[in-house]
């Protein structure tokens, strides 16, 4: 070959080699399935209410998550059963006992071009742990999490290289990709620069779905980031629309004026289901919803001078055998949440099950008679209630409970307040000797840790503190890095916390999702937030 | 009338300062934000120290003084829950989405009751004035909200879609919430300009000017209702500031993204700064309208100042 | 043409008679208790549709209980609050709007000050914020209902007062020896009562209104008690389902709401035709 046609054949080759698409510039797919979709499609999904805030920092609720992991990342990513999978980290392992490394996935870009590295891993744990924001120049914020508090054992952190970090802990700590994976990345120098009131108005993260227009309490707009890392979603826009009323969003599903609606009420989503026009779609996940009962000792809150009436044990199974879990699961939520005795949910990570609490009143009165209580001397509770807060379900199942631990002789008086003011009750530990809430649980994470910490340290919720052995078992669980004797720990704590009772457990959640049949590959995932990477709309 | 004014804008500020000190000392005791602001699972200290962030745990007078000093400024916090500034919240949910709903509904209240309530008074006894007393009355009884459910249930299921059943943008929005907003006022209206055209309506100076020929129409116009229109102006003043309460009801059940509904999520959260910058934004409103109110009461029928003020 | 009238009022009348007599005879009437929860029999229909049944004629709500009964004992409730608030606020309002009126100088500029800032304010807003501060209970919901009320009677009382201070008897009383006290209540009161007693019949309804708004938001008497405004709240949930929830509630408010208001108009018509200006 001469000279000349060997230049000729290497300009053709660059030529090929650079016409071909990149990551993210391919044609979006016109088919899915076999099924022809509409590229150009805006997806509309109705929620119950909008976000107070974009930024993760401030708080990572069940409402909040829904909007905020549409345009923010975290580490870890999880598949559509729950598995942990890469997301801005390729893959994060131990190195010894006290580090942990995390290998960042290469070539992702913030929405305004900014690139992640290793650089912006470390800000963002500066952000977590408070660490060094003068340097960075940028305010604190009051945050959902204080991890510096939460997770105190995690001491520095460093990058390797430009895509590799290292983080150190003063002791083991084997859920540290849990806690620290989780948390959705914001970008440095962008924060840096517009401060971090900016990350509320106009964010730019590098998730699958740009910021358009955020009309609060009305909608959020967001359209596909085609230089996504992964792959684009195959709608073009996506528009979150709030309605408040469970009524309004379902009219507004069968006027064709949504696509998608969440938290179907359960007799809804009975009825809609036999209805061919609309698919509903349920998924378990991790909420968990407990009557707290008071069972701290005289000198752990403003008890003037008793301890909680509910410190016996006994008294707690009781409470929990009273319960009749079945009925409540098939009339009120019509199957659409089941029954837990374990105190970690059941799609979370190192969930062991535990045999049933059965429905067995006589034992329940015979429990509270050895305990101490009888026709004259009756078991009271005063139980504080947030009306309308968890839902109408939650509401209608605290009032059904209540009854039933009437018919076991207990003197039950209902006091309905709003969450700020229980919440203050709680924090100023004015709750009564003989008082008890009832509230619901849910986790960011993937871990069972999240669950069992709950009567490990001294918070609001925290109403039955572990006793010294329940607490050592505990702590092992903190600290066991080989992988199935941690199991092993988590399994033997569970059991343990079943038979310790220190809450009524009433159900775990399900939730029930529905949305027209243009609407493909919708699948609910067990996390907080829905993922609409691969939903598409039918043409 | 230069004093009028005046006096009755003094009077104005006052009442906003008024209704601006009894919300923010009335809101700090409902209890405590910080503990809303973190995880459930957070210690004591880590509440306090949020607390501290806010701002809430110096002296009530140092709080209050530094609010007056920031407020006539129009700086009145950043909100606790989104963390911007809590005047540009309220602002953006009042405008347009309440201003909108609540100017449509005091149309309808204010408008159309007029050649209802005159037709009635003219057909007295008729079947338009039976009907029209009948429907003011039912409209008169029921819950708003449930009057709005009923008209969600009507015309965006049954009626498959006809109008929707959430949201804002359109025209066809508006209908149904400003209506159900309306309803209360309006059947009270209409039943007020019938009576106070039925007494006016016996009076000499008609009689007199229906002997000088002129035309009924504007017999009943110029003449009567000028007179009659007095009680019914102050009444539409008054009503504008139950409507704009009303809308904290009707914005919930139809989605409606205005201010009625922050409140409904603000007091619950104690998010302090939007409250106060809401409530001051109502009763801004409400004293400007009833100005308003006064000073076209005075035009209209000069013997209404003389009972002047306190009214 | 009275005859129509009063016939339309006699009807309201009868109407508000029944109510109470129910609303008492509640613990007799009532086929079943209201707050007894029957899970299994949660949301069966009205006896005369498919799947009803004469136990629960009226059918049964989300936690199986009886409608017809917790109509009944929720009769009780509406009522005691419509009248109880609006009591309180009228005793308070008179009393205050006789004392401004007759004293008039620094205390009436005052009392007239405060109400207006009062009426300034979003009635809802401050309803809201006093339950949040004292918790919601039965006591607590007329204490706010009945508190927040009392401006327009205070205005009316004052009112008759600023116009009767100066008239003859009056001063004649005043020239005998009697005590103020004395020529407020034999004198003014009764000239104030039937302004007072007008709007205090339209204020019932409007408190009753009222009560199940604040139920709708989630503040009225709290749960298991058997309001007709919480039942209208449990019920919109269930608006396509359970119909039968929201409807009979929503009904048993309009047909005392209405009778009270006919009742209402025909008082305004025979003790004070001035009035119907200034409602």
């Amino acid at each position: 070959m001469t000279p000349l046609r060997r230049a000729v054949l290497w300009v053709l080759i660059a030529l090929v080699v650079s016409w071909h698409p990149g990551p993210g510039e391919a044609a979006p797919p016109t088919s899915v399935g076999g099924v022809a979709i509409d590229p150009d499609a805006e997806l509309i999904v109705a929620l119950t209410d909008d976000t107070p805030n974009l930024d993760p920092r401030i708080g990572m609720g069940s409402i909040r998550s829904n909007y905020i992991r549409q345009l923010f990342e975290s580490l870890v990513d999880v598949d559509h059963q729950g598995k942990p999978v890469p997301g801005l980290a390729l893959s994060w392992k131990p190195v010894n006992d006290v580090t942990w490394e995390f290998a960042l996935r290469r070539g992702v870009t913030f929405h305004d071009g900014e690139p992640f590295n290793a650089d912006t891993v470390l800000f963002n744990l500066d952000r977590m742990f408070r660490k060094n924001l003068d340097r960075w120049g940028i305010k604190d914020v009051a945050a959902g999490t204080a991890f510096d508090k939460v997770y105190p054992f995690v001491t520095r952190w460093e990058k390797v290289d430009d895509f590799t970090v290292r983080v150190h802990t003063s002791e083991p700590a084997p859920t540290l990709w849990d806690f620290l994976g989780r948390e959705p990345l914001v970008p440095r120098a962008w924060t840096i620069k517009n401060g971090v009131e900016a990350l509320n108005d106009r964010p730019v993260g590098t998730g699958p779905w740009k910021l358009v227009v955020w009309k609060r309490k009305d909608h959020m707009a967001f359209e596909r980031n085609d230089a996504y890392w992964g792959t684009p979603p195959l709608a073009r826009r996506l528009r979150l629309q709030v309605i408040p009323e469970a009524a309004a969003r379902l009219a507004a599903l069968r006027a064709g004026q949504v696509h998608l609606v969440e938290a179907v009420p359960p007799l809804d989503a009975e009825v809609l289901g036999r209805n061919a026009a609309v698919r509903v779609v349920t998924s378990v996940q991790k909420l968990a919803c407990r009557v707290y009962l008071n069972g701290r000792t005289k000198d752990s809150y403003e008890s003037g001078g008793r301890d909680g009436a509910f410190v016996d044990p006994r008294v707690r199974m009781a409470l929990n055998l009273a319960v009749n879990r079945e009925a409540i699961i098939a009339k009120i939520f019509h199957g659409l949440a089941l029954a837990n005795a374990s105190p970690v949910a059941t799609v979370a990570y190192g969930h062991a099950p535990q045999p049933p609490y059965p429905y067995d009143t006589g034992r329940a009165q015979a429990l509270l008679a050895e305990a101490g209580f009888t026709r004259d001397n009756p078991l009271t509770l005063q139980l504080l209630l947030p009306a309308k807060h968890y839902g109408q379900a939650f509401d209608e199942t605290v009032a059904a409970v209540v009854e039933m631990f009437k018919a076991v002789g207990v003197q039950v008086t209902v006091q309905t307040l709003d969450f700020g003011t229980l919440l203050q009750t709680l924090t100023k530990g004015t709750l009564p000797p003989n008082g008890g809430f009832a509230a619901c649980r849910t986790s960011n994470n993937l871990d069972a840790d999240d669950f069992v910490r709950d009567w490990a340290t001294t918070t609001l919720v925290n109403w039955t503190p572990y006793p010294p052995e329940l607490l050592s078992l505990y702590r092992s669980t903190r600290r066991q890095v080989d992988a199935r004797k941690r199991l092993a720990l988590l399994a033997d704590l569970q059991q343990r916390v079943r038979d310790w009772a220190p809450v009524v457990s009433l159900y775990q959640e399900k939730k029930a999702y529905a949305h027209t049949t243009r609407v493909l590959q919708f699948v609910p995932t067990q996390e907080l937030n829905m993922d609409f990477r691969g939903v598409a709309l039918r043409r | 009338m230069r004093a009028f004014l005046l006096r009755r804008l003094v009077h104005a500020v006052f009442v906003v300062w008024g209704v601006v000190t009894v919300v923010f000392f009335l809101v700090r005791l409902t209890g405590d934000p910080a503990a809303l602001l973190v995880d459930p699972s957070a210690t004591r200290e880590e509440i306090a120290q949020a607390r501290h962030a806010l701002g809430l745990d110096r002296p009530l007078l140092v709080q209050y003084a530094e609010f007056l000093r920031a407020a006539p400024l129009g700086d009145f916090g950043l909100s606790l829950r989104e963390r911007r500034p809590a005047m540009r919240t309220v602002l953006e949910h009042f405008w347009p989405a309440t201003a909108q709903l609540a100017f449509a509904a005091l149309v309808l209240a204010v408008v159309v009751p007029i050649p209802l309530g005159v037709i009635a008074a003219t057909h007295r006894n008729g079947v338009l004035d039976h009907a029209s007393r009948l429907g003011a009355l039912f409209l008169q009884s029921m819950p708003s909200f449930w009057l709005g459910l009923m008209l969600i249930l009507l015309f965006a299921v049954a009626l498959g879609g006809l109008l929707p059943a959430f949201g804002w943008g359109t025209p066809s929005h508006l209908i149904l919430p400003a209506l159900t907003l309306a309803a209360a006022p309006l059947a009270q209206n209409v039943r007020l300009i019938r009576a106070g055209m039925l007494e006016v309506l016996q009076h000499d100076y008609v009689r007199t000017a229906r002997a000088k020929g002129l035309a009924e129409r504007g017999v009943i116009y110029r003449h009567a209702f000028r007179n009659a229109a007095g009680p019914f102006l102050t009444v539409s003043g008054l009503s504008l500031g139950f409507m704009l309460s009303g809308t904290i009801v009707i914005e919930t059940v139809f989605s409606w993204p205005g201010m009625g509904r922050l409140i409904v999520q603000a007091v619950p959260g104690r998010d302090f700064p939007v409250i106060q910058a809401a409530v001051f934004l109502f009763a801004l409103v409400f004293v400007a309208v009833n100005l308003v109110v006064d000073v076209l009461q005075g035009l209209l029928d000069p013997r209404a100042r003389v009972f002047g003020g306190g009214a | 043409m009275r005859v129509p009238r009063d016939r339309v009022a006699l009807v309201g009348l009868a109407v508000i008679v029944i109510s109470a007599a129910l609303a008492t005879l509640a613990p007799a009437l009532a086929p079943a208790d209201p707050a007894r929860n029957d899970l299994l029999a949660r949301l069966t229909p009205p006896a005369w549709m498919a799947g009803g049944s004469w136990a629960h004629p009226l059918g049964t709500d989300t936690l199986g209980r009886d409608v017809v009964s917790r109509l009944l004992y929720g009769a009780r409730v509406s009522l005691i609050v419509g009248f109880s608030a609006v009591v309180l606020a009228g005793v308070l309002g008179v009393l205050l709007g006789l004392v401004s009126g007759y004293y008039g100088g620094r205390l009436d500029d005052a009392l007239m000050r405060l109400g207006d800032v009062q009426l300034a304010f979003p009635a809802l807003v401050l309803a809201i914020a006093v339950l949040a501060v004292v918790g919601s209970g039965l006591g607590n919901v007329v204490l706010v209902l009945g508190v927040t009320g009392w401006v327009t009677y205070a205005r009316i009382a004052r009112g008759e007062t600023l116009s009767l201070r100066h008239r003859e008897f009056v001063e004649g009383a005043r020239a005998l020896g009697a005590r103020d006290a004395e020529i407020l209540w034999r004198h003014v009161l009764p000239n104030v009562l039937p302004s007072i007693t007008v709007v205090a019949t339209f204020s019932v309804a409007r408190t009753i209104i009222a009560e199940a708004s604040l139920s709708f938001l989630g503040l009225g008497i709290p749960p298991p008690a058997p309001s007709w405004g919480a039942m209208l709240d449990e019920g919109r949930n269930y608006l396509t389902t359970g119909w039968w929830l929201a409807l009979f509630p929503g009904l048993a408010i309009l047909a005392v709401v209405l009778g009270i208001n006919v009742v209402g108009d025909w008082l305004r018509d025979t003790l004070d035709p001035r009035l119907e200006r200034g409602l």
